[in-house]
C-alpha cells in the first residue's frame, strides 16, 4: 500500500493525468487553418505527447525504486506558511498591497519562529510601510491600493 | 566611429557622466540583488529620470543600472539561491552549492570575475567589430534560429540534476506553460478556457520567481528551523588567486564567446546563452565531473556567458536599429525620443554618441568589481539576520517585484501558483532549471519552426536542405543529445 | 443588525461622495494606464503627456504600466473598474477597435468613455531599398507571375502591420498570391526585411526610416510631406474603406462617467497636447499630433470600429 499511495507516486500520477486532460482539451476547441502544421494545436500536442510518454516512464521510475524524500520537519508551519503565501498573492489586487503585506508578515514571522511581539509589529508594518513609501509616494510608480484610500 | 573616442571619453569622464555611471551601476546591483526583483523592474525604476536627461546619460544610465541588475541577480543566486532573473537560474545549479559548503564569498569571487570579463570582451568586441557582427546576425533567419534554439534545447539533459527522465517532463512542461494563450501565427487563443487574464500567458518571470524564490521559502519552512541564523556564511567576496585559474581558462573563453556570439542573434537573449553556454562546459570542462555540487567552472560559464550577451545584444541594436532584446528594446525608444532614428545610419550620423556608449559599457564592467566588492561588504550583516525575517522579506518582495513586471495581480497568482507547485515538484526531485529553459525558448522554437514552414510551403526537410547553418546546428544538437547516451550506455556495458 | 447597519452605512456613503464627485475633481492622483510595456512607444508618448496633462488639470497624474496580450488585457481590467475619472487608459487603434472584435475579450464598443484623442500617424506599405519593385503596378504583376513565391511580414496577427499589408493587397486583389509570415514585434520582421526573407512590410514612417527601405504607397488622405513622390492608396486604386489607415491613440474611460468629469478631462488633455513641452516632445520623438475632443473623438471611434471590420474580414482574422 505504502509503495502507491505515498507523495511521490501521488504528484508524479497526477501530472500525467493534467497532461492527458491537457490533451484531450486540444480537441475541444475548432480552428480554421487549413493545413495540420499550421493548426494551432499542432506544436502543443508534439508537447504534450512528449510530456505524456516521460510522466509514464517517470511513474513506472518512481514506484519501483524505494527513495524516500526529506520528511517535513513540521506540518502546521509549511502548512500555514504555504497557505498564507497563496492568499496573500490573490488578494494584493483588490486589497491593496499594504495591508494583506502586513498580515502576512504577522502569520508568517511567528510561524517561522520569532517570538517577540515587538518585533513582529515592527517589522509588519515597517517593510511593507517603507515599500509603499517608495513605490507610492516617491518614484510614482503606485503598488495596488487598498479601497478605503489611494494612499496605501 | 574610432575618431570620436576621444570626444566620448570627454562625455564619460564629466561630472554628470561618471555620476550616472556609477550611481547607475551602485542601483542596479542592489536592485538585482534584491530577490524577485531583476532587470526588468530596474530599468522601469529608472525610465522616468531618463527622460528629462540628455542623450548620452539617458542611455548610459540604462545601460549601467542594467548590466547592474545582471550582476546583482547572480547574488542572489549564489547566496540564497533565489535568481531575479532567469539568466541567472544557470548561476544557482553551481553557485549555491558552492555557498551551503561555505565558500560563498569564493563562489561570488568567480561570478563576479567571470562576469567582468565576459562584460570587457565583449564591449572591446562591439566597439571593433559592431558592422560584421551585424552582417553575420542577418544570416540567422527564421530557419537557422529554429536549429539553434533546438541545439539551445538539448541543455535541459545537461542541467537536469539526478534523474534526465524528470528532467525532460519539467522542460516540457516549461514549452507547454508558454503555449498558453494567442497562437503566434494565427493570433487564436490556447488553453485559456475563456479567462481573459491567460490571453496573455503565463508571464515567464512570475513563473521563474516563483519556481525557484518562492517554493526556496516552502522548501525552508519544510524544514527543522534553528534560533541562529542557518543562512549562508558570508563576510564579503574572496577573488580567485590566479594559481586557481589553472585549467579553467579555456571554459571561460569558450564561455565568453558563447555570450558573445548568442548576443548578437535578436530573439534568444542572456538566459539561452547562460544555458548553452553551462552545457557546453559540463560538456567539456576538464572539470565537469564536479558540475551541480558546486564546481566554480559552472557559475563561469553561466555568468561569463550571461554579461557577454549583454554587449552582443548591443550590436543589432546599434549597427541595425533593431533591440536584441526587452532592454535594447527600451533603450532604441529611449533614443527616438531624444530625436535621433535608430537605423542602419546611427553610427554614422551620431559617432560621439555611440561611441560614448560603448565606451560607457567598458567602463560600466570595470565598475562592477569594486562596486560589486564594496557593496557586497556592506550587505553582508544583511544576510546575518534570523531565517524568519529574511523568509517573509523574500515573499513580500517577490509580490513587490513581479506586480511591476506587467503591472498586472494576475501575475502575483501565477507566481503563487508556480510556488506551490515548485515546492511539490522539487521535493520529488524534479529539477526546475529545465522548466525554466523549456519557458524561455518554447515560444521562439514554435514560432520559428511555424514561420519555417510557412517558407518552406510545409516541407520540414527543406530546412536542412537549404540552409547550411541550419543543417550544422541540428547536427550539433542531435550529437549532444547522443553523446551523453552512448557514454553511458558504455560505461554500463564496461561495468 | 448592527452589521447590517454599518454595511448600508457604507454603500450609502459610497454612493453619496460619487454623487458629488464631479464638484471637486481632481481630489487625487490620475492614473494614466500604457497597456504595453515600460520603454515602448505608447508608454513613453504617455510619459511626455504625463506632466503636461498633470500641470493642466491641477492634480498628480502618473504613467502605470499593464501589458500583455497585445494590449488587451489592461483594457480588459479597465472595463471593469468604476468609471469615477481616476483611471485612464491610452488606447490604440489595435486596442480598441481591432482586438475586441477578433478576440473574446470583455469589452466591446460601448465599454467606453472616449476622452481625447491625442496622436494618429498614416501607415505606409514598404519595401527594402535593393527590392525590384519601384511602384504598386510592379508588384501586381510579379505576383501574379508568381502566386505564393512572395512573402509579406506583420509584428504579429492582428497588428497594425498586418492590417496595413492585408489593407494593401486586398485592395489590389492580390492578397490571396502572397504568404504571410508574423514576427513577435516589428523589431523582428523588419530585420528579415533587411535580411530578404519577407518581401513587403507596412508600417508608420517613424518606423520606416530604421532601416533602408522604400515606401510604395501611404494610407493617408493626401501626400506626405517627407516623401512627395510617393502615391496614396486611393491613387495607386484602392478603394474605401482600406485606402487609408492610421495608427491613431486616445485616452479612454470606463463607460458611463460624468459628463462634468469628462469635460474637465477633455480640457486637461486638450492644454496638456497644445502645451509647447508636449510640442517639442512630439516633434522629437516623430508623433503626429491629432487632437479631437471628447464628441468628435467619440464619432471618430465608432466609425472606425464599424470599418475596421472590414479589414479583419479581409484578413481572416
Amino acid at each position: 500500500m505504502q509503495r502507491f499511495a505515498n507523495e511521490r507516486v501521488v504528484v508524479q500520477f497526477g501530472l500525467l493525468i493534467l497532461a492527458v486532460a491537457l490533451y484531450a482539451s486540444t480537441f475541444q476547441q475548432s480552428f480554421s487553418a487549413s493545413d495540420l502544421a499550421q493548426s494551432p494545436m499542432f506544436f502543443p500536442r508534439i508537447i504534450l505527447t512528449l510530456w505524456i510518454g516521460l510522466a509514464v516512464v517517470a511513474l513506472i521510475q518512481t514506484v519501483r525504486t524505494q527513495e524516500t524524500q526529506s520528511p517535513i520537519a513540521s506540518w502546521p508551519r509549511i502548512g500555514v506558511v504555504i497557505v498564507a503565501a497563496l492568499i496573500y498573492t490573490n488578494v494584493i489586487g483588490s486589497e491593496g498591497f499594504f495591508l494583506p503585506s502586513v498580515v502576512f508578515a504577522l502569520i508568517c514571522l511567528p510561524a517561522f519562529g520569532v517570538r517577540n511581539p515587538l518585533l513582529v509589529a515592527v517589522f509588519a508594518i515597517l517593510v511593507p510601510g517603507a515599500l509603499v513609501f517608495l513605490f507610492n509616494h516617491t518614484l510614482g510608480m503606485p503598488l495596488p491600493t487598498s479601497r478605503f484610500t489611494y494612499v496605501f | 566611429m574610432l575618431s570620436a573616442l576621444p570626444e566620448a571619453i570627454g562625455i564619460l569622464l564629466s561630472l554628470e557622466g561618471l555620476l550616472v555611471l556609477v550611481m547607475g551601476t551602485v542601483l542596479g546591483i542592489v536592485l538585482g540583488a534584491m530577490p524577485g526583483i531583476g532587470s526588468t523592474v530596474a530599468v522601469a525604476i529608472v525610465l522616468p529620470f531618463t527622460l528629462t536627461m540628455g542623450q548620452a546619460p539617458a542611455i548610459l544610465l540604462l545601460l549601467a543600472v542594467y548590466a547592474g541588475s545582471v550582476y546583482g541577480g547572480s547574488i542572489a543566486a549564489i547566496l540564497i539561491n533565489t535568481p531575479g532573473t532567469p539568466q541567472s537560474a544557470a548561476t544557482c545549479l553551481d553557485g549555491y552549492p558552492m555557498a551551503q559548503r561555505g565558500e560563498a564569498g569564493l563562489a561570488l569571487g568567480w561570478a563576479t570575475v567571470a562576469s567582468v570579463v565576459g562584460g570587457l570582451v565583449s564591449a572591446v568586441v562591439l566597439i571593433f567589430a559592431a558592422p560584421q557582427l551585424a552582417a553575420f546576425a542577418l544570416q540567422f533567419g527564421p530557419i537557422e534560429t529554429f536549429a539553434l534554439i533546438l541545439l539551445g534545447m538539448t541543455c535541459i539533459v545537461s542541467v537536469s540534476t539526478g534523474s534526465v527522465v524528470k528532467g525532460l517532463m519539467a522542460g516540457m512542461i516549461g514549452i507547454f506553460l508558454s503555449t498558453v494563450g494567442g497562437d503566434p501565427i494565427l493570433g487564436e487563443m490556447r488553453f485559456t478556457f475563456g479567462n481573459w487574464q491567460l490571453f496573455a500567458g503565463f508571464n515567464l518571470l512570475a513563473v521563474v520567481i516563483g519556481v525557484f524564490a518562492l517554493s526556496e521559502v516552502f522548501i525552508r519552512a519544510s524544514k527543522p528551523i534553528s534560533r541562529v541564523s542557518n543562512l549562508v556564511a558570508f563576510s564579503g567576496i574572496i577573488l580567485p588567486t590566479w594559481k586557481m585559474w589553472k585549467g579553467r581558462l579555456r571554459n571561460l573563453a569558450k564561455s565568453v564567446a558563447i555570450g558573445n556570439v548568442i548576443g548578437v542573434l535578436p530573439g534568444t537573449g542572456a538566459a539561452t546563452a547562460a544555458f548553452i553556454s553551462y552545457a557546453e562546459g559540463r560538456r567539456s570542462s576538464p572539470n565537469r565531473e564536479g558540475f551541480g555540487k558546486g564546481e566554480p567552472d559552472g557559475i563561469v560559464s553561466s555568468e561569463a556567458a550571461n554579461n557577454a550577451v549583454t554587449g552582443g545584444a548591443l550590436v543589432p541594436t546599434m549597427a541595425l536599429g533593431i533591440p536584441g532584446d526587452a532592454i535594447t528594446a527600451v533603450m532604441l525608444a529611449t533614443l527616438t525620443l531624444h530625436g535621433i532614428t535608430p537605423g542602419p545610419k546611427l553610427v554614422d550620423d551620431n559617432p560621439t554618441l555611440i561611441a560614448a556608449i560603448f565606451a560607457g559599457f567598458f567602463v560600466i564592467n570595470i565598475l562592477l568589481l569594486p562596486l560589486g566588492m564594496l557593496l557586497s561588504r556592506v550587505a553582508a550583516p544583511i544576510l546575518r539576520i534570523r531565517e524568519a525575517f529574511m523568509m517573509t522579506a523574500i515573499v513580500i518582495l517577490c509580490a513587490v517585484g513581479i506586480y511591476f513586471v506587467r503591472g498586472n495581480p494576475f501575475d502575483l497568482l501565477v507566481m503563487g501558483g508556480a510556488g506551490f507547485v515548485g515546492f511539490l515538484l522539487r521535493r520529488q526531485g524534479v529539477p526546475m532549471a529545465p522548466l525554466v529553459i523549456g519557458m524561455v525558448l518554447g515560444p521562439t522554437l514554435e514560432l520559428t519552426l511555424r514561420q519555417g514552414l510557412i517558407l518552406t510551403d510545409g516541407s520540414f526537410l527543406a530546412f536542412f536542405t537549404g540552409h547550411p547553418i541550419a543543417l550544422v546546428l541540428a547536427l550539433a544538437a542531435l550529437l549532444a543529445l547522443s553523446l551523453p547516451l552512448l557514454r553511458s550506455l558504455l560505461s554500463r556495458t564496461a561495468s | 443588525m448592527k452589521l447590517k447597519y454599518l454595511i448600508s452605512t457604507c454603500i450609502a456613503a459610497v454612493v453619496s461622495t460619487s454623487a458629488a464627485m464631479a464638484d471637486g475633481f481632481p481630489e487625487r492622483p490620475i492614473n494614466l494606464i500604457a497597456p504595453f510595456n515600460a520603454g515602448g512607444g505608447t508608454d513613453l508618448l504617455l510619459r511626455g503627456l504625463a506632466p503636461h496633462f498633470a500641470e493642466a488639470i491641477g492634480s498628480d497624474a502618473f504613467v502605470s504600466n499593464m501589458a500583455g496580450g497585445s494590449g488587451t488585457v489592461a483594457a480588459s481590467a479597465l472595463q471593469a473598474q468604476r468609471p469615477d475619472g481616476y483611471q485612464l487608459a491610452y488606447m490604440s487603434i489595435t486596442v480598441s477597435t481591432i482586438q475586441p472584435q477578433i478576440k473574446a475579450v470583455p469589452y466591446g464598443l460601448d465599454s467606453w468613455t472616449p476622452i481625447c484623442s491625442v496622436a494618429a500617424s498614416p501607415t505606409l506599405l514598404f519595401v527594402s531599398d535593393d527590392s525590384p519593385f519601384q511602384t504598386a503596378e510592379d508588384v501586381v504583376a510579379a505576383v501574379k507571375a508568381e502566386p505564393g513565391k512572395y512573402v509579406y511580414g506583420s509584428s504579429g496577427p492582428g497588428a497594425m502591420t498586418h492590417l496595413t499589408t492585408v489593407a494593401a493587397f486586398a485592395g489590389l486583389g492580390i492578397l490571396d498570391d502572397l504568404k504571410h509570415l508574423p514576427f513577435q514585434g516589428s523589431g523582428p520582421a523588419i530585420k528579415e526585411l533587411t535580411a530578404g526573407n519577407i518581401q513587403f512590410f507596412g508600417d508608420t514612417e517613424v518606423l520606416m526610416q530604421r532601416g533602408d527601405f522604400r515606401p510604395l504607397m501611404v494610407f493617408n488622405s493626401e501626400r506626405l510631406e517627407n516623401y512627395p513622390d510617393v502615391p496614396t492608396a486611393t491613387e495607386v486604386g484602392i478603394a474605401p474603406p482600406l485606402n487609408e489607415l492610421y495608427l491613431w491613440g486616445g485616452l479612454f474611460a470606463p463607460a458611463g462617467l460624468e459628463p462634468e468629469v469628462t469635460a474637465k478631462l477633455e480640457m486637461a488633455c486638450e492644454t496638456a497636447v497644445a502645451s509647447d513641452g508636449f510640442r517639442d516632445f512630439a516633434a522629437n520623438s516623430g508623433t503626429v499630433i491629432n487632437y479631437r475632443g471628447a464628441d468628435e473623438f467619440n464619432a471618430f471611434y465608432r466609425a472606425q470600429y464599424e470599418s475596421n471590420a472590414a479589414l479583419i474580414e479581409a484578413a481572416g482574422l
